[in-house]
């Protein structure tokens, strides 16, 4: 046991603030998840596949890092291998220090917490501005993230309030989307005028070398697209082997973390900015961190490796519901990066069973997290593993990390326990005693200290136990004991056929209706605008809408990719049309390569004359779609021949969006707060010729 | 198949509440089985198992396989926390080992927890039994998650009548609300409710909070532990509300024999 991890538990357990905010984080979190996979009936099977593929990957790692990295180096991007902490922390300093970088902006990565970069980086004069909002909120608090998706979960919006009021210079506001706004505003000087963009990985695509960002923001998309050198920190595990199973992971990791049924933003990014392109960082380096993963697969926690970081089983677990992730520290008090079940796992696994592993004893292996696993990691099993000995488990004398007066009451109980006479005087006396201390009552009141008196009294033992009677019984009644009345027989019976839960039908839904129906109805869930027009109005249409906004200046796609003469139109009509990326237009105009009719979701390539700075820096977004180029899932439209020739893709479902605060939905952070998608209706004829593409 | 079962009774039932083991033994004759009492039982090995203890496990576990192998037939356990540590847990214990491990198997293949055994094997629901409404259910961890156990308990307690009449004097089901959360931990968890005592205090209030928002007096378990330790914390706090093993419940009322 750990002495300061108990004192974090009683802080955490007195807090009022904290207990309210965890409340409403376990409640609406599970709430949602339940109803996103509600989508996909075919759940169970989707769990068992990603499980199998997280499997593959981790079994065979060597093989298809390698070929990861080889795809990856090929594709231009800079791969470097960090054994360790400090080799990666080193890697980073050596290009901050060949680019004379004075400014980072970060968004957020788990494993730059786990290498403590930001320290280490602010130690050489450098500025780190993390901008992922919950991370600026912690990071202007001082504090490290208390949960993996939302990292200021602990928080209410009044102490965020009073943090802007005292940090940013602001008048106190307890008001969210003015929090927000102030947020976007100081984050988008940082985007503009940063040296390098750091950001995490979600997945590595080990066919493609492409590496997958998930945010929902839009800060993801700033750090990788505007600052000029964009810096990838990934666990060396981090990887599916093909853009199918990618498809497949993207349909859980979302539901899972936050219960969208896919995140804002996700960028597929493959290389750095190619000749004509106008945008995306000249260079791109992707550190590839080890840290003890390696040496975790060969030992009986290598499953905890399968984990995509959705964070569902935090949310499940009643005991982080009770404590929050702060409360996970090592023996000396040392933050436990990763918190919740998960990191009750990982932590003794890559940072030390000796400091660590008292955490995986503080479950009650009650199974919510392994039951929310998206990828169905045995979580409890680990739990357990840890508890006895974790990496060093089956090893002859692996010591218990069970504290003392346990270890002794569990021996001499078992000591009893293998012998029935030992045993049965052990009840004996049992009964005897708690009889002189409670001589008139069946419960016994413990004191505190003993655990189970701290809140609950203990039932007298029976002076003369089951076991008794059952003998005694047996003895006088011989086989007369069988009842006659309802008499049943055995039939034959497998426990796992009980285990089966009813089947689901295969899922077969989204191919039967309207995909275009289907796309209009998820983007106008999520706040979206979608708009049905025939190929000679959609001129009219987009300048209605600019002309309603007062816009006169956009930021544009080039023609090549749009509709034919649609520029012209406009420009004749008295829009201005750049290419150039610039943070004051107020509108963007981009075409989409396809749309994904389950999720909303517009695929916008970079390449010359896409600037990916349209779908990004204006607060309004418009996307022409045509109908034509929307799919029924995600994992048809990334078999797109133009998905792996671009040198990134971004994939943008809806406007940009947080609820870091509160959990309250909050439009427009960094990315567009408005997303109009037009969808244009093609002449058959002419739809035809054009199915392979724009 | 014979018509007879081995009752491995569990430690907290054998020590601490005997009188729910005479009701499982009654339940199950009841329901047509003869039943037998290998003697020399003791505990499972699970909260050696769960402290991490893998020796001390083994020793108890080992025991146990030993007791019930000279038992033919099916086990039955009326806790389900045990029962999912014979089934599922064995496994691990003895992973790589030649010897036990396919003795450890075949234990688990013929052992089965008392609500599973009568609906699912025995297929019967109807007992006679009468019992005064309202009650609720709590879903145990390990029944639930271990075991997928859940729809056998409810079809025996449908099928339980009220000791109270309806308004015209008819016989009327026993009257069932659901728990709200019913499916979240009590905080129990063995060890960890002594080593943790402050978070399992935490989730315990939270399942007596639950147990409060119902019109229900009588709360049903299929485990030794959880009623353990749900009545332990409804008793210190004095709240008029108690948990019984669902065994009491099928033997109660029940037409004479």
């Amino acid at each position: 046991m750990s002495a300061s991890f108990h004192e974090r538990i009683e802080r955490s357990l007195s807090d009022a603030d904290l207990q309210a905010a965890l409340d409403a984080n376990a409640d609406k979190r599970i709430a949602v998840r339940q109803q996103a996979f509600a989508s996909i009936p075919d759940y169970q099977q989707r769990r068992q596949r990603a499980h199998d593929v997280r499997s593959e990957v981790i079994q065979n790692l060597d093989e298809y890092l390698a070929a990861f990295l080889r795809r990856v180096a090929e594709n231009g991007i800079m791969v470097h291998r960090a054994a360790n902490a400090a080799q990666a922390v080193q890697i980073v300093l050596e290009i901050a220090r060949q680019k004379h970088a004075r400014l980072i902006a970060k968004s957020k990565t788990m494993v730059s917490e786990e290498i403590n970069l930001n320290h280490a980086l602010e130690a050489q004069g450098l500025r780190v501005v993390e901008t992922d909002l919950g991370e600026f909120i912690i990071q202007l608090r001082g504090e490290p993230p208390s949960h993996i998706i939302t990292p200021a979960v602990h928080l209410r919006r009044a102490q965020v309030g009073e943090t802007f009021h005292e940090k940013l210079g602001m008048p106190y506001t307890d008001s969210i989307p003015e929090m927000t706004q102030a947020a976007r505003q100081t984050l988008r000087q940082i985007f503009l005028s940063a040296d390098i963009g750091l950001s995490g990985v979600n997945f590595g695509v080990v066919e493609s070398g492409a590496l997958c960002l998930l945010t929902n923001e839009g800060n993801g998309r700033m750090v990788t697209t505007v600052p000029d050198v964009h810096i990838a920190l990934m666990g060396i595990e981090r990887l599916v082997p093909t853009l199918d199973d990618l498809a497949l992971m993207l349909s859980l990791l979302p539901r899972s973390a936050t219960g969208q049924k896919m995140t804002v933003y996700a960028s597929l990014i493959h290389s750095p900015r190619q000749p004509g392109e106008v945008d995306g960082p000249r260079v791109r380096h992707l550190i590839v961190v080890d840290n003890g993963r390696n040496a975790l697969r060969q030992t009986p926690l290598a499953e905890i490796l399968y984990c995509i970081r959705c964070g569902a089983c935090l949310n499940a677990c009643p005991v982080f519901r009770e404590i929050g992730g702060h409360a996970y520290v090592g023996k000396r008090g040392e933050n436990s990066t990763y918190p919740g079940p998960v990191g009750s796992v990982l932590s003794p696994a890559l940072f030390g069973q000796a400091e660590f592993a008292h955490l995986a004893r503080a479950s009650s292996l009650c199974g919510a997290c392994r039951e929310a696993c998206p990828v169905d990691i045995d979580l409890p099993r680990l739990l357990l593993r840890v508890r006895a000995g974790g990496v060093n488990l089956g090893a002859d004398q692996a010591p218990a990390s069970a504290p003392g007066f346990l270890k002794q009451g569990l021996r001499v109980f078992g000591w009893a326990a293998v012998a029935p006479w030992r045993y049965r005087l052990a009840q004996r006396l049992a009964g005897f005693f708690s009889r002189l201390v409670s001589p008139f009552s069946p419960w016994l009141r413990l004191p505190a200290f003993t655990g189970w008196g701290f809140s609950k009294d203990f039932p007298r033992p029976a002076i003369k136990p089951f076991s008794d009677w059952m003998s005694h019984r047996e003895k006088t009644s011989g086989d007369s004991t069988v009842q006659s009345a309802a008499k049943a027989t055995l039939t034959p019976f497998s426990p796992d056929a009980a285990h089966q839960d009813e089947q689901f039908p295969l899922h077969a839904a989204v191919q039967q209706v309207d995909l275009v129906t289907t796309f209009k109805r998820e983007l106008e869930a999520l706040d979206g605008v979608f708009t049905v027009c025939q190929l000679d109005e959609l001129g009219e249409r987009l300048l209605a809408l600019l002309r309603e906004r007062n816009i006169e200046h956009i930021l544009a796609w080039e023609q090549d990719d749009l509709p034919d003469g649609l520029l012209a139109y406009l420009i004749q009509h008295g829009i201005r049309c750049s290419h150039q990326p610039n943070a004051d237009l107020q509108a963007g105009l981009t075409g989409a390569l396809a749309g994904v009719a389950e999720t909303a979701t517009l695929l916008l390539p970079a390449g010359r004359g896409k600037p990916l700075t349209a779908s990004l820096l204006p607060p309004l977004h418009m996307a022409v779609l045509r109908a034509e180029h929307i799919y029924p899932h995600l994992q048809a439209a990334l078999k797109l021949p133009e998905v792996r020739l671009a040198s990134s893709l971004a994939m943008i479902s809806g406007p940009s969006r947080t609820a870091d605060i509160e959990m309250t939905l909050t439009l427009g952070v960094h990315g567009p707060k408005e997303v109009h998608v037009f969808c244009v209706l093609t002449p058959a004829s002419e739809s035809a010729s054009k199915m392979n593409h724009p | 198949m014979s018509d007879e079962v081995q009752l491995f009774i569990t430690c907290l039932l054998d020590t601490l509440y005997p009188h729910v083991g005479q009701a499982v033994v009654r339940v199950l004759e009841r329901a047509g089985v003869k039943v037998k009492f290998p003697p020399g039982q003791t505990c499972c090995g699970q909260p050696a198992f769960n402290a991490g203890m893998r020796l001390e496990a083994r020793k108890m576990a080992i025991h146990t396989i030993e007791v019930f192998e000279s038992a033919p037939g099916p086990v039955v356990v009326p806790s389900g926390s045990c029962a999912a540590m014979i089934r599922h847990s064995y496994a691990e214990l003895f992973a790589g080992d030649e010897h036990w491990l396919p003795r450890a198997q075949t234990l688990a293949g013929r052992t089965y927890e008392l609500t599973e055994f009568l609906v699912d094997v025995l297929q019967v629901t109807e007992l006679g039994a009468r019992f005064p409404g309202p009650v609720t259910y709590h879903a145990s961890c390990h029944l639930l998650r271990e075991l997928g156990v859940s729809r056998q308990p409810r079809a025996l307690l449908a099928a339980v009548k009220d000791v109270f009449p309806a308004p015209d004097g008819s016989e009327q089901p026993l009257r069932f609300v659901e728990l709200p959360r019913v499916e979240e931990c009590c905080g129990f968890g063995g060890v960890f409710s002594v080593e943790y005592p402050q978070i399992s205090a935490a989730m315990l209030q939270r399942k007596i909070e639950n147990i409060e928002q119902t019109v229900a007096q009588t709360i049903v378990v299929c485990d030794a532990g959880c009623m353990t330790h749900i009545n332990g914390g409804l008793h210190r706090k004095r709240k008029p509300q108690r948990v019984v093993h669902i065994a009491e419940v099928l033997d109660s009322g029940g037409k004479s024999r």
